[in-house]
């Protein structure tokens, strides 16, 4: 490869093309589970990899577009999308992500030789940053919430704290939302919308900023929030797309293999919330965020000594990137193994009642 | 015999006007309240119920099946007064806890927006502002009760026979103009609404002995009766609690027979003639199976259609008694057969049932039968009698109208299918359109060539890394653009082509 694209692609072998191909797996599968993201796994998985993180969000987000357009077409067919809700929260994403976008560009561009700082080291350190203060609050949040609620009788549902008080606050204009069934103020879709493109335009992971936001804040039912997302997200993916291939940085390599698995992994996922108690969905995603932002917080010291604010021995690169790797697949293995365990188990559990069910049948 | 109800709207003098016509009629009154009472001496968290009804989304698992349990309370107790004689309930849309009961008349009293400032002014001692507040928010708390209650918008026209607005006329006239409407026939229940409000009586009470029995009263469970048959469909999961059904339902005053089925879920096929050896009866079935649903049956006979078989006009008239509704099996009468020939008495030469017992039967012995019933009459009565709150996932709209020529027909059934997907929020498709939900040739042939296409795609992309990365790094505003375009284009192409293929594999696979 040329010397200019090498320095911003990584050269693919089988091995690693397989690793991309098992990263997109076990993000679709989390993604399809969770319902949002799925990101905060392939995008640091892929800068373990060497791949740069700027390139690495731009990959997934383009990914992440083409992956949305499929998911909110099926929960279309299922009445789970409030489209006016969509279309306030795209407008003011779209700002966030342009904002995003800038922010990286710029850092990108800014690290370089000096220190011997490699290339990217700088957007790296950033994103790393966001991605372990952002998906730290969202982790303990989801988990405090879960466990609270495994102690009430027969679950519970998120609380409406948060929404019911916004509402009392009646910030004029309000928007009715019919699908949705919610009133909100136009601010506070406004706030949320820009929050959730500049997350989505920073560490590809808007989806755990606009699901929460939407059940929280907004008021709106769970399977709408994640139908909602996926149609949000397939226009951010798609302006976010547009954005990062203008200025060069998808790898569409990556991109395709992403799909090869993510896909696959996402219907599984899917299936998975079909099965599996909604408590147990919230403790396993919780889990395997919190075991990603400690991955991702493992390589700060990295960028640090690579930008020069940390002296640090460079052959500890070695170590950091690699444990900072065995935990995040570690993580996202043991997450996906739960969720593919569930799913196989009841699987053959309804093979065994249709095959029970067609031997009286023919009897 | 006479049913009314009154839906008062807030503030606006409906019980008022509720008990003037009790008493003019003679019959005796009964307020929503007292059911309330009723139920909460009962046990039934009726408080924490409604908050959570009226404050969006809060439903746990546990209060939906409180609601399951206050509706069957709500439902039995209507139906016991309403089989004892006259009777005039007034609360909020009392005639929805009886779908399926015709000639009940419903009538809804609403008032002025100023009327009822006043009113709350006067009875609650608030400025004028406060009661504008007040009544604006119980009115949206009440509505969205209805709403999460019955799946109906309360203030439908279309819900009510009479619509009086009490600011526009005094008690006295209304109550005078409403004595004279009850007279008319069509106010009158016939045998055939006291049978359907017997049905909705057993299932009630079945429904509640399960929920207060502690062995299954965590269940999750629909219940149906259909001519004193009773279809209990609870989920798969919670198989080993549903073993315990039968011992609950054993003895329970008016069961004869019933059936349990596992189900996630319903699926409502309408038709005129079954045929358990038809290519859709199959296609319905390997559907169900496929989804874990229940089949329900429905067998419409449009009004110029087939004549009811003279079995059922003989039932509606035993029926005509409420304490028959719930008589032991009469000597002669066989085991279960779908519910439907066994209401027919003795010696009577079997009638065309259009295949609906035959059908039931072997759904019954697949596993997955969901109950069973005719409806005659027009359109318009056969959605009325659906109970909107039954959560089907599909509706499959068969060979109706079949007296029509075939264009009309076709109209008809479109008219139908699109009025049902409406009311009852699931998609309608006829039988031929199920193939749709099965793993079929063409399919197979879509699978082969998207996965095809993907190959041979993702094949240039790899063999041609360096041209295509730098076609995608350019310099200059123009084709950076171009760039920009072509990789979004290629990639929403890939997905789509792509994920086409995983979801038909899955699909191949059973893996939905």
């Amino acid at each position: 490869m040329e010397e200019t694209l090498s320095q911003m692609f990584i050269s693919l072998d089988f091995w690693a093309a397989a690793q991309v191909v098992l990263l997109g797996f076990i993000g679709g599968t989390l993604s399809g589970f969770i319902g949002s993201g799925g990101a905060f796994f392939m995008t640091p998985g892929m800068m373990n990899l060497g791949v740069n993180g700027v390139v690495a969000v731009a990959s997934n987000i383009t990914h992440k577009f083409g992956k949305a357009m499929m998911g909110s077409k099926k929960h279309g067919e299922m009445g789970n999308v409030d489209r006016k809700l969509g279309v306030f929260l795209v407008l003011t994403s779209f700002l966030g992500i342009r904002l995003a976008v800038w922010i990286n560009s710029r850092l990108f561009h800014m690290s370089g030789d000096s220190h011997g700082a490699a290339k990217g080291a700088a957007a790296n350190l950033y994103i790393s940053a966001v991605f372990v203060s952002v998906l730290s609050l969202v982790a303990i949040s989801m988990l405090r919430d879960a466990l609270r609620s495994r102690g009430a009788q027969g679950g519970s549902t998120p609380s409406r704290k948060l929404s019911q008080f916004l509402g009392r606050l009646r910030l004029y204009p309000l928007i009715s939302f019919p699908v949705a069934d919610v009133k909100v103020s136009l601010w506070i879709l406004l706030l949320v919308g820009l929050a959730t493109g500049y997350l989505a335009g920073t560490i590809g992971v808007g989806g755990f900023i606009g699901v929460p936001a939407m059940i929280y804040v907004f008021g709106v039912p769970t399977t709408v929030a994640a139908g909602t997302e996926l149609y949000l997200a397939m226009f951010m993916g798609a302006f976010g797309a547009l954005n990062y291939a203008y200025e060069g940085y998808v790898d569409i390599r990556l991109t395709l293999l992403l799909y090869l698995g993510s896909l696959l992994g996402l219907y599984l996922g899917v299936y998975g919330t079909k099965v599996v108690r909604e408590v147990m969905i919230r403790i396993v995603t919780g889990v395997i965020i919190l075991l990603c932002v400690a991955s991702r917080g493992i390589a700060i010291p990295m960028y640090l000594r690579q930008l020069g604010w940390l002296s640090l021995d460079p052959s500890w690169d070695t170590y950091l990137n690699g444990a900072s790797k065995v935990m995040l697949f570690a993580s996202g293995i043991t997450g996906a193994g739960i969720i593919l365990f569930n799913v196989f188990r009841a699987y053959r559990q309804r093979s065994r009642v249709r095959a029970s069910l067609a031997a009286v049948a023919t009897a | 015999m006479q049913l009314i109800c009154v839906s008062r709207g807030s503030f606006s003098a409906g019980k008022e006007l509720a008990e003037k016509l009790a008493k003019k009629l003679d019959y005796p009154c009964l307020g929503r309240e007292e059911l309330i009472e009723e139920a909460t001496r009962s046990g039934i968290p009726v408080g924490k119920l409604e908050t959570a009804m009226i404050k969006p989304h809060q439903f746990t698992e546990r209060l939906a099946r409180e609601k399951a349990h206050f509706r069957a309370f709500m439902t039995k107790a209507l139906c016991e007064r309403a089989l004892q004689g006259n009777l005039v309930y007034h609360g909020r849309t009392g005639h929805l806890l009886l779908p399926g009961v015709e000639n009940i008349f419903r009538i809804r009293v609403i008032a002025d927006m100023e009327y009822r400032i006043r009113s709350v002014m006067q009875r609650l001692r608030l400025d004028r502002d406060k009661s504008r507040q007040y009544i604006e928010s119980v009115e949206e708390d009440r509505a969205r009760w209805v709403r999460e209650f019955y799946g109906v918008h309360w203030d439908e026209a279309s819900q009510y026979d009479v619509i009086l607005n009490t600011s526009q006329i005094n008690l006295d006239n209304a109550s005078a103009a409403l004595c004279s409407m009850a007279q008319l026939p069509e106010f009158q229940l016939t045998p055939a609404s006291r049978r359907a409000l017997g049905d909705l009586l057993l299932g009630a009470r079945v429904r509640l002995a399960l929920a207060e029995d502690p062995r299954t009263a965590d269940l999750e469970v629909k219940v149906r009766s259909d001519q004193r048959h009773i279809t209990v469909t609870y989920l798969p999961q919670q198989r080993k609690a549903a073993e315990l059904i039968p011992e609950v339902l054993k003895g329970l005053e008016g069961v004869e027979d019933f059936t349990c089925t596992p189900a996630t879920t319903n699926v409502l096929w309408i038709e005129e003639q079954y045929s358990p050896d038809s290519e859709s009866f199959h296609q319905v079935v390997e559907v169900a199976s496929k989804w874990g649903a229940a089949v329900e049956l429905l067998r419409f006979l449009p009004e110029d259609g087939p004549e009811v078989s003279p079995a059922e006009e003989e039932f509606v008239e035993q029926g005509a008694d409420a304490s028959a509704l719930f008589s032991p099996p009469k000597s002669g009468s066989s085991a279960y057969n779908g519910g439907i020939e066994d209401d027919e008495p003795e010696g009577r030469p079997a009638e065309d049932d259009g295949g609906l017992a035959a059908a039931t039967r072997e759904l019954t012995r697949i596993g997955i039968a969901g109950g069973s019933r005719i409806i005659r009459g027009t359109q318009q009565k056969m959605l009325a009698m659906l109970d909107r709150t039954v959560p089907y996932s599909l509706l499959v709209v068969g060979s109706v109208f079949r007296s029509k020529g075939h264009a009309a027909q076709t109209r008809l059934t479109r008219e139908l299918m699109s009025s049902l997907e409406e009311q009852l929020k699931a998609p309608a498709v006829s039988p031929q359109d199920l193939k749709a939900y099965l793993f079929t040739r063409r399919q197979l042939g879509q699978l082969i060539a998207c996965l095809v296409a993907t190959a041979i795609l993702f094949w240039l992309v790899m063999t041609h890394q360096e041209p295509i990365l730098r076609f995608l790094t350019p310099s200059g505003i123009p084709f950076k653009i171009l760039a920009a375009v072509v990789l979004a284009l290629f990639v929403s192409a890939f997905a789509y082509l792509y994920g086409t293929a995983t979801s038909l594999f899955l699909k191949w696979l059973k893996f939905e």
